[in-house]
Order: C-alpha cells, then structure tokens, then sequence
C-alpha cells in the first residue's frame, strides 16, 4: 500500500490538477464574496486559498519522482520536464505566499471583526498571479507526455518511432539497419524474447535506442560518438541552477539546516504553549491570549519550508525514492489542516481564561503535538530509515 | 588525550557509533532534537513575550512551562554527554565545540536571571517588567541561536568525524 502510494508517479498524477483546480474555484469563490460582500465566502475563499497551497507542497515534491521514472524515454523531451519544472517553482512559490497571507488574514479576522483593508488586494494580486502562473506550469507539464500509463501497443509503435528518428540523427538507414533478422542475436543481451517486445522497452524507456544502434553499428568510432552524446549535460534551468547553488557552495547547506532548526524550534513554541493550553496545563490563560503566538509557529513553518525547499532543489534524488519522507509531507499536510482548525473554529474560541477546553479542541490539540513530533521523527531519520545521505 | 581515547574505545562508546541500531545514534539524536525543540521552543515564547510579542498573553502562567524547559535541557545534557564521550577526541579538539558550551552556558545564567528577575519578581501579577528584562530577552535568544549555530556546525568545521551524518 505505501509502496503503490509513495509512487511519486502516480501520485504527482493524481495531484497535479489540484493546484490549478482548486485556486481557480478559490479565486472565483473570493471574487463573488468580495462582490457581494459576503463574509462568510470571503472567509470560505481564504481557507482554500491556504488549503491548496499546502497540498501544492505535495504536488510539487511528488514532479521529481515523477521525472526520475519517466526520464530517459526516447518520447520525452528533457526540455520540456525542465521547462514545466521552471514554470511549476515560480508558480509553487507564489502559492505559497498567497497561502500565507491567506492564513494571515484569517488570523487577524479573529482579533479585528472585520478582514483587514490592506489583505484583500494583497491576496486578491497573488492569487491571481499564482493561478496564471500555474496554468502556464500545467499546460507545459501536459506537454511531456504520460508514457507510464501507455499500453504495450502504443510502446512499440513509439519504440519504432524513436528508433528511426535516432537512426537518423546519426545519418542511418533505419529499414537497413534492421535489415533479415539483424536484432535477432541481440535480443538476449537486452532479455527479451522477440524484436517487437525490444521496441516495446524502447518505448517504455527501458531500454535506451543509443544502446541497441551501438551493438547494430559496428566500428569504434561509432562508438565512441555516442558515448559523448550520452554524458552531453542536460538542458538546464532555473531550479537546477537553485539546485546546484544548493549543493554546489559549502557554506549554503550548513545554513539551511541551522535555520530549519531554528524553525522548527519557533514552531514547537505553538505547538507546546497552544495546543498544552487547549489540554489544560495554564487554564487561567483563554483562547484568544494563547492564539496571538500562532504566526510565530508560522512564520517558523515559513522558514522550514524554504529552506526545506532548498535542500529538495538540491538533490531530489535523496527525497524522490525515500519512504520516510513520503510520510514527512503527509504530516505535514495534516499538519496545515489542523492550523486551520484552531484559525478557522469557533469552538476553540469560546475558551475563556479558567475554563476546560470541549472534546473536539482536546483531540486537535493532542493530534498537532502527535504530527509535530512525527514530522520531526521523519525528518530525523531521514538518513537512518530512508536512504537520504 | 589518553582519557579521551579511552572514552571513545569503551563498549559504550562502540555501540553507539558502530551498532547499527536505531536506539544507539539515531535515538539518542532524535532525543537530543527533540530536548533542543521543547527547550529553546519554550525559550523563545518567553523572550518574545518579554519583548513585547503577544502582548494579550499574560507572562505568569507561562511560567509553568519552567520545570518542562529544564526537563528537556537535562535530556539535552544526558544526550549529549552521551555523544560528546562516542567521539570524544574529535569533538574535545574542535574549538567550535567549546563555542557551542560557552553559548550555552551564557544562556543557562540568563535563563536563571530572567526566572529569577521576571517570574519570581512581585510585579509579575500586575504584567510589568523589570527594566533590564529586554536586554536579558535579547542576550539569551542570541545565545540559544548561537549555540544552535554552533551545534549545526560541528559536521562541518574543525575535525569532522565520521559520526557526524549531515
């Protein structure tokens, strides 16, 4: 089961419409709130603005296990996966910032009874902006074609395409090449039984054309050719260029993971002061007192997430295929729709100094404290559990 | 040097470096992650609402989170004996190490400072502060930080050993 669901493939399938999707239906939703003037829609419209931000964390982070299961097939163009990548990391970031001034003006909704004058045309510009930035992201991520999910028909006849057209590029005859049966004493080498089902590893990437054409073609020239073709470096882009700026200065990596710790520790500040108060430790303190730290909890998960950015940018390959922070981003992600509750609910808010807290506030608060800790004990074990490092 | 090679060749020593076992490096790690989180967690709601943060939250009440703060810097203490003796001349040679306890032992006495000049003091219940509780607040977040900094630092400066994963 966390086999099939930490697929990044699958899952940055199953994502990747939800940003899009859902900011749109936001922006509509706090468009007519802001037309009719409509409280309670404004406030629906925020909260989804925040809550589509934060599954695009996992839209985002699932793209490079996508890529990394897709890449190499003769149909798809790393141009384009690094161009959707580009396009994707502006649109992310502004939806992440859009996600906290949401969450912001929530917050400040609580203490001043009406939305603060200057949040709305912030949101308002942001939003906008991260919902055409993230088209544009899903229209060039629907450019790289979906060759995981094609069927075995469809595999041989691109096999067959790619094939050609590489025989080609090296001034080949492609219907010489294969001339009698001139695949047939290679077919074991690449473990198949017949030459259609060779293609079809052409086509699902399994097998890369360069490799049959160099047992096809004989002379090391030839050869040799191909194999400075194959270590040619890849198109490049802005988020490999943040990636390399990552990994590549000494002293960058070192800072990223002081500041995540000061992070997480202005994070731990809500989550023991807040959620120990709805669990009755300093009953004599309401509510409302307690909730005025709670944009230093975010401001805390703010720094944890560029930062933690940064090191995925880095060097997805110790992220992409690691179990252990599959399940990091999942608590994450219960993580923000818990903030929400304690932002949005009225319930915790009737807490006055001295009273009990009711049920439901008692159970939120026990599961922020479980999360917390569980995304810390993810992130630890990263290297020890996972294989990161 | 003699006592510190023994240190680090006892079989505790070696068990905490070598076994493998998620309850060795990784445990005591996790443990002294999570001491640094609660601890300076605590810390920080403090100074803040010292300087001024949160002004609707009265400072009293917070101070039943004192006896949690200490808790977590006593497992931080036990934790990180722990791991100063599996690589106790790597870490005893490195001068940032000694940063690292001078932070720390700065801030010990400023958090003693503020518990005894801002939550012991009279004035407590009526919110006021002594004057010199600001410039206390400041010196012991700037302590916590550096020696986080510090502590973050010890995989990377001075002699590194292959104890320290980054």
């Amino acid at each position: 089961m966390v086999e099939l669901l930490s697929n990044s493939s699958h899952l940055h399938v199953l994502l990747n419409h939800v940003p899009t999707i859902g900011f749109g239906l936001a922006l509509a939703m706090f468009l007519v709130a802001l037309a009719r003037n409509n409280d309670g829609l404004k406030r629906t419209g925020l909260a989804l603005f925040f809550v589509v931000a934060t599954v695009a964390i996992a839209t985002y982070v699932t793209g490079n296990g996508a890529e990394s299961v897709i890449k190499g097939r003769p149909d798809v163009s790393q141009t384009a996966i690094r161009a959707h990548e580009d396009a994707a990391l502006l649109a992310f970031t502004f939806m992440e910032v859009t996600g906290f001034f949401a969450w912001l003006a929530l917050w400040q909704w609580r203490r001043v009874p009406r939305l603060a004058g200057w949040n709305v045309p912030v949101v308002l510009i942001l939003a906008v902006a991260s919902f055409l930035l993230m088209a544009k992201a899903a229209t060039l991520g629907g450019e790289i074609t979906h060759a995981e999910i094609r069927s075995a028909a469809e595999a041989i006849e691109l096999g067959h395409q790619a094939f050609d057209r590489d025989a080609r590029y090296y001034d080949l005859d492609p219907q010489k090449l294969l001339e009698g049966d001139a695949l047939e004493p290679l077919l074991p080498d690449f473990k198949v039984q017949k030459a259609q089902d060779l293609f079809e590893a052409i086509g699902y990437g399994k097998v890369a054309t360069r490799r049959v054409l160099a047992r096809l073609v004989p002379g090391q020239a030839f050869r040799e050719k191909l194999a400075s073709d194959a270590a040619a470096v890849e198109p490049s882009g802005t988020a490999r260029a943040i990636g390399l700026f990552v990994s590549g200065q000494t002293w960058v990596w070192p800072t990223c993971e002081t500041l995540h710790f000061v992070g997480l520790c202005m994070l731990f500040t809500v989550v023991l002061i807040v959620d120990l108060r709805m669990l009755g430790m300093i009953k004599s303190v309401s509510f409302e007192a307690v909730y005025q730290l709670l944009p230093i909890g975010m401001l805390g998960f703010g720094i944890n997430l560029v930062t933690g950015m940064l090191f995925f940018i880095g060097v997805p390959g110790q992220y992409v295929h690691n179990g252990t922070f599959f399940f990091k981003i999942v608590f994450v992600l219960l993580g923000g729709l818990n903030v929400l509750y304690f932002t949005l609910d009225d319930e915790p808010w009737a807490v006055k100094a001295g009273q009990d807290a009711p049920l439901t506030a008692k159970i939120a608060a026990a599961s922020a404290i479980f999360v917390w800790v569980a995304v810390l004990f993810c992130g630890h074990m990263l290297p020890f559990i996972g294989n990161a490092f | 040097m003699d006592f510190l090679v023994y240190l680090e060749q006892s079989q505790f020593s070696i068990w905490v470096r070598e076994s493998g076992s998620l309850f060795a490096f990784p445990g005591i790690l996790l443990l002294h992650t999570y001491g640094m989180a609660v601890l300076v967690g605590i810390v920080l709601a403090i100074d803040l609402r010292i300087l001024g943060f949160a002004p609707g939250l009265p400072l009293a009440p917070i101070g039943k989170f004192l006896p949690l703060l200490w808790v977590a810097f006593w497992i931080n203490a036990a934790t990180g004996t722990i791991l100063l003796i599996a690589d106790a001349t790597t870490k005893m040679t490195n001068p940032d190490f000694f940063i690292k306890m001078g932070f720390i032992f700065l801030a010990v006495i400023v958090q003693r400072k503020i518990q005894s000049g801002v939550f012991r003091a009279p004035q407590i219940g009526a919110g006021a502060l002594p004057p010199n509780a600001k410039i206390l607040a400041v010196v012991s977040m700037t302590c916590w930080l550096g020696a986080i900094t510090a502590g973050r630092l010890l995989a990377y400066v001075g002699p590194v050993s292959g104890l320290n994963l980054k």
